[in-house]
């Protein structure tokens, strides 16, 4: 597949390359369910004091993947989440491998891969195309290590890697531990910096270890589109994709024992004065991350980047989520200017050529909420169909499940879509395709594992007659 | 602006919930229009591009208003006259519409409210103006569904409805452009002295100067004239250009359009001068003087390449471009009309989704292979 499509989105408020340490807070409200994790099996008691790096609560259906306790304290739980008080840095318990603590186990691949995935390492790895949690035991089709993140805003893997290039290079050799002699692909965006051609330089002495170089456009860096750019085909077997601090959690795993608590978190967006990266852990709270950067009255907080991220509610979820890795603060508010449809743009960048921004040098936006136009019917513009990275053409898609054709819908090969939000991004009938294709997405998961159960009940009943 | 904006505050509760709710979409059109309405994104993606539906119609809009003063140059203020029929039929029609369905009011009549006049013999009555209108947005796109989900061009199917019931009206409205300055600024319409247009004329061998088909006038041997918008070239292919530039049409349509169309009518005149050539000129010549003539240029770049009754692949763009072309001349040449154009247009348009069933099936078979 040939690159095309995408778009960087020009939003003011890049977080700088500097980690700020936060001072530790007064509590820790652990969420115990995340965007892919349901933490459902609580493992500690309220009142209970746990050592930090404990497993306090398990997620039963995805190979029991845990969530670890950042901080000594107490615990409290409530329904949605357990909260950590009387905090207090100690070191971390040793590993001892609570599920497989048999010394015919010890050392075995088995064992490698239980402790990752008890060390908190695993949940940074996801399968390449369905963005779920691949199986710790499987051995993948190939493995994609993504260097770089190029949505606004995500934790730049330049400020994670810059200062322990050692321990990156060390976790992909455990990683290619692991595999049998499948290939690790290694993405690095496409500049002249000086820690590109040092990681370029030092990965060159790996035979397994393949760069490939990713133009700086978004979403370029989603692991799907680097599979699909690589040959690879969701058929043959899982791909893992995981990031720098997956490659960095690896290595702590396997090299020191010691679990991945601390989070390397980026905020940025027009809502904040001082957008930078902050080092703080699972449960830190969010009101207290974004006042340290300095964030304006009256915003909207995103788990996430700004286009894929999820709105924050302070009431749900005061603590940050074990999978966030940024936060994006955007102004919560849509002016309304006099015949704003009719000005000409000087200042307002756009995905189409119609502003005369188009003649000015490039400069970033300080986007708001605001949807900037109406709702309306398709007009076929074919905008979207040019920022698209994955090549469907996503307003004939939306026709057709705008007549609830979901079958059609799936034929047009609605799968490759890797849920970037280019399209609704630049739609001009400001049509929510994004929303809209997840939710059919879904739908048709649904209706295939319906399919499958029903198939699975006829076969057994088959078997009984 | 406070005034303005405060005043909309004021007056918006009589709409919402008052009197005078049963006409809710006119007022929100009307504080759409004047103030960018506040709403903001609830999902993902959280920021959104400035590009928004009013934009892409206004640019369309731009692109005509040279075109529409000329109009008004070489026929008078009557043009406006017409504009503004259009608008209060078609825009009544459309807020009824808009009631009954409970939805906002759509831009899209904004442009075919100035284009469906700029196609229409200059001197066709009022009444006439608004029949057709009113048989375009209700068959041509009402009962389609409204914008972005009709079939054909409602200007074209205006107009076509015109040309065939009543064909005398659009037949005999011709005028000839008014000259000199300050030509028709002054006068409200130029008198309809029925002369030929340079395509009519054409057919009994008198064919109009150069100058006369790229800028309207009615110098030389005198044969100039048409609908409104159409006699100054001009002026429609800067227009194109600037929407081309600012990408709202699209290039393959006109491309392949106004291509096919100029090897047909060039290789016709090449390979039999006695039927289709012109005595004494070259068959370059008699294509650039066909493509100059009558309302290929105007329908070229503001009629085929509207998005939704285009194909929207860009295989089935080439394809339609095509079909519009040979069809032009097909019916220029071997029909009793005149002008071929419109229903060139209105064929490209019937056949536009079979021509995206062609390119989606080809699209997915270089899909097939991947993911």
């Amino acid at each position: 597949m040939k690159l095309r499509g995408g778009y960087n989105v020009p939003l003011a408020g890049r977080p700088g390359a500097d980690v700020e340490v936060l001072p530790d807070p007064d509590a820790l409200h652990l969420p115990l369910a995340g965007r892919r994790l349901k933490f459902t099996e609580v493992r500690v008691r309220a009142g209970q004091a746990v050592r930090p790096g404990e497993i306090l609560a398990v997620d039963p259906d995805r190979y029991r993947v845990p969530l670890l306790a950042p901080r000594a304290g107490t615990v409290t739980v409530t329904g949605k989440a357990l909260i950590l008080r009387d905090l207090s840095r100690e070191q971390e318990e040793p590993y001892k491998g609570e599920e497989l603590n048999h010394a015919a186990h010890a050392g075995t691949a088995e064992a490698l891969r239980r402790k990752l995935v008890d060390l908190g390492a695993w949940q940074f790895v996801g399968d390449a195309f369905t963005g779920g949690l691949p199986d710790p035991a499987g051995v993948p089709q190939a493995v994609v290590v993504i260097t770089m993140s190029f949505e606004p805003f995500t934790a730049r893997g330049d400020v994670q890697m810059a200062k322990r290039l050692t321990s990156f290079t060390r976790g992909l050799e455990h990683i290619q531990g692991l595999l049998e002699y499948q290939p690790i692909y290694l993405a690095i965006p496409a500049v002249h910096s000086e820690l590109a051609e040092k990681v370029r330089q030092t990965v060159q002495g790996y035979a397994y270890v393949k760069v490939v170089t990713i133009p700086r456009k978004y979403p370029f860096d989603h692991p799907a589109l680097i599979a699909r750019r690589l040959g690879l085909r969701s058929g043959g077997g899982s791909i893992w994709s995981l990031g720098v601090a997956g490659v960095l959690a690896v290595d702590r795993a396997m090299t020191a024992s010691l679990p991945s608590t601390v989070r390397i978190v980026a905020v940025g967006g027009p809502g904040v004065s001082k957008p930078t990266h902050v080092k703080v852990c699972t449960g830190w709270p969010i009101r207290g991350i974004i006042d340290a950067c300095g964030a304006a009255e009256n915003v909207r907080v995103v788990m996430g980047g700004a286009l894929t991220g999820q709105a924050w509610s302070p009431e749900d979820q005061p603590g940050l989520c074990s999978e966030c890795t940024s936060l994006t603060v955007l102004r919560d508010e849509a002016p309304r200017t006099l015949l704003g449809w009719g000005r000409p743009g000087w200042s307002q960048q756009s995905f189409s050529p119609y502003y005369i921004s188009k003649l000015r040098p490039s400069f970033t936006e300080r986007l708001s909420t605001a949807l900037r136009g109406e709702r309306r019917a398709c007009v076929s513009c074919q905008l979207c169909e040019k920022a698209c990275p994955a090549g469907i053409w996503p307003h004939l898609i939306h026709k057709h499940l705008f007549q609830d054709n979901l079958e059609q819908a799936e034929a047009l090969r609605l799968d490759l879509c890797v849920e970037c939000g280019l399209c609704s991004y630049v739609c001009p009938s400001k049509i929510e395709l994004l929303d809209q294709f997840r939710a059919a997405k879904k739908a048709i998961a649904d209706m295939a594992a319906e399919e499958a159960e029903e198939m699975r009940e006829k076969a057994e009943k088959e078997a009984r007659e | 602006m406070k005034l303005l904006l405060g005043l909309m505050d004021r007056i918006r509760p009589t709409f919402q919930h008052g009197g005078l709710k049963a006409i809710r979409p006119a007022f929100d059109a009307i504080d759409a229009f004047l103030f960018y309405v506040d709403h903001r994104t609830d999902r993902a993606p959280h920021v959104r591009d400035p590009n928004n539906i009013k934009r892409y119609m206004s640019a369309v809009i731009v692109a005509l208003m040279p075109i529409i003063a000329a109009a008004i140059y070489f026929f008078g203020w009557r043009l406006v006259g017409m504009i503004a029929v259009t608008y209060v039929t078609g825009l009544l029609i459309e807020l009824g519409f808009a009631i009954a369905r409970k939805e906002e009011i759509n831009e899209g009549f904004f442009v075919t409210g100035l284009l469906y006049p700029l196609i229409l013999p200059p001197g066709l009555p009022f009444w006439m103006t608004a029949v057709g209108i009113a048989f375009g947005v209700i068959v041509g796109k009402e009962l389609f569904g409204g914008t972005g989900r009709n079939v054909l061009n409602p200007a074209l199917v205006a107009r076509c409805f015109l040309l065939i019931g009543h064909a005398p009206y659009m037949s005999t409205g011709w005028s000839a452009p008014a000259g000199g300055w300050p030509g028709g600024f002054g006068k409200w319409s130029v008198d309809a002295v029925s002369s030929a247009t340079p395509l009519g004329a054409a057919k009994s061998g008198l064919y109009a100067d150069w100058g006369n088909l790229l800028f309207g006038t009615a110098s030389g041997n005198g044969v100039s004239g048409g609908s409104s918008g159409e006699v100054c070239s001009v002026l429609i292919i800067l227009g194109g250009l600037f929407l081309l530039l600012t990408g709202v049409i699209n290039w393959r349509t006109i491309v392949s359009l106004l291509g096919s169309f100029s090897i047909v009518v060039g290789v016709a005149a090449w390979a039999s001068p006695g039927a289709f050539g012109r005595p004494g000129r070259t068959p370059v010549e008699m294509v650039a003087w066909q493509l100059l003539a009558g309302g290929l240029l105007f329908g070229a770049v503001f009629m085929a390449t509207d998005p939704v009754t285009s194909p929207v692949s860009n295989l089935g763009k080439w394809i339609y471009g095509i079909t519009i072309g040979v069809s032009t001349f097909l019916i220029r040449y071997l029909a009793g009309y005149v002008e071929g154009v419109m229903f060139a247009i209105l064929l490209g348009n019937i056949a536009a989704p079979l021509y995206d069933e062609i390119a989606t099936w080809l699209h997915l078979r270089r899909l097939q292979h991947e993911g």
